[in-house]
């Protein structure tokens, strides 16, 4: 299995329950493993009884397990408060108070929350020094819109070094004879930027082009194939690798010989279920890699390690290609 | 003062008079014109770092904003321009001495 390993899927289908389970199952084998929570509703604290923060913390009473929730609101405000620092150094007071605007307005728009996840994210998978690390990814449409970030941002940061570029090679030409050009490329901090920014989003590109894994949790409704389906036909134009489904939530059957209103109500339920579990089995592309059944309390504690048998997905570190 | 000498001056001063008359009439219209197309290409990497000044929101407008200390003379000046600016027509007719 690769290094990075994401689990998404639509709303309330058990992405946290799944991705849990699967960390668990990682450190059980003795992988030093790390579960990241990217849902902006964090639920991994619930799983685990404990609460977690924007930093890996160990998960009590399980070895080689840590976790940790991304906080994106803490990240908008470090990066706000960054550049305000830099701002301090080279600004002059007279200019501060416009660009201060500028700032702040920058950092409310509706794309600042979700910059900020993906940065922390890439930075989390930069900065990795666990064997492997289980993403559980926020309801299907969020995590689609980050995972194609890169691609769509790394074209918009050519456009801008390419209009930056231009200019101060227009500037340089426009300098007469021993005059200094009003800019000049070489050391210039825009394009050192950008260029900066230009390398991470390469680098998110390419890591999860070829060091991640990604699996979608599905419950057998209507709903949730479809949606799968969807996402599954996404990430793979994406160029991203699906690697299976995990169907979670699936009826228990009643003995034979039970005959009672509830015995026939599961009875038609699993009938319709093994009838969804045909048409994944069918119709997609990847393997069903877990079947895993309602269970009747919440799924945290000892039932996790009862999940995490029924995850048919390999926790062997694949060898780097 | 000899004639050769007299001959001398005189090309020196026809000389900085014909580099003066070719500088005014062709190369600085030519500078200027590539400075103002310096600016102009400028001012589109503005608006294309800075929409949201302008109420339209954009995607990467919180990276941008880390190059904002360092932008300082160009958003000041930036800024001018849009204030100064009049239709599209002039700016870029500005641009041609007839």
């Amino acid at each position: 299995m690769r290094e990075f390993v994401f689990f998404g899927g639509k709303g309330g289908v058990g992405k946290t329950t799944v991705s849990s389970a699967y960390g668990f199952k990682c450190a059980a084998a003795g992988l030093d493993t790390l579960v990241v929570s990217t849902d902006p509703a964090h639920s991994t604290s619930d799983v685990f009884d404990q609460q977690f923060a924007d930093e890996p913390t160990p998960v009590d009473g399980i070895d080689n397990l840590h976790a940790m929730e991304i906080d994106p609101d803490d990240e908008v405000e470090r990066h706000l408060m960054e550049t305000k620092r830099a701002m301090g150094d080279q600004v002059s007071p007279a200019m501060v108070n416009e660009i201060d605007r500028q700032l702040e307005m920058a950092h409310q728009t509706p794309g600042a929350y979700e910059a900020a996840l993906f940065d922390r994210f890439v930075s989390v998978m930069r900065d990795n020094a666990y064997d492997r690390v289980v993403f559980d990814t926020s309801p299907t449409g969020g995590t689609l819109r980050l995972l194609s970030l890169p691609e769509f941002l790394e074209g918009w940061i050519d456009r801008l070094l390419y209009k930056r570029k231009k200019s101060i090679d227009l500037y340089e030409k426009a300098a007469i004879g021993n005059n200094e050009p009003r800019r000049i490329m070489d050391g210039d901090p825009i394009v050192a930027r950008l260029e900066e920014r230009k390398e991470l989003f390469e680098f998110a590109g390419r890591t999860l082009r070829e060091r991640a894994a990604f699996f979608l949790v599905v419950n057998p409704d209507e709903l949730s194939l479809k949606e799968t389906s969807r996402a599954v036909e996404n990430l793979v134009d994406a160029g991203l690798a699906v690697e299976g489904l995990a169907v979670n939530k699936l009826t228990p059957e009643p003995d034979p010989d039970e005959n009672g209103r509830g015995a026939r109500f599961l009875r038609d339920r699993v009938a319709t279920e093994t009838e969804r579990l045909r048409t994944l089995r069918e119709e997609f592309d990847q393997p069903v890699v877990a079947e895993i059944e309602t269970r009747v309390s919440e799924v945290k504690g000892s039932l996790l390690a009862d999940v995490a048998d029924e995850l048919d997905i390999g926790v062997s570190a694949e060898p780097p290609a | 003062m000899t004639l050769a000498d007299r001959i001398a001056a005189f090309l020196a001063v026809a000389e900085e008079w014909a580099r003066g008359l070719f500088h005014g009439l062709f190369t600085h219209p030519a500078y200027e014109k590539i400075e103002q197309e310096a600016e102009d290409v400028e001012d589109t990497f503005m608006l294309a770092c800075f929409p949201d000044a302008f109420g339209i929101p954009s995607p990467v407008s919180y990276y941008t904003a880390e190059l904002l200390p360092y932008l300082e003379d160009e958003f000041e000046a930036w800024e001018r321009r849009m204030w100064n600016r009049g239709s599209l027509l002039e700016r870029k007719g500005e641009q041609y001495h007839f």
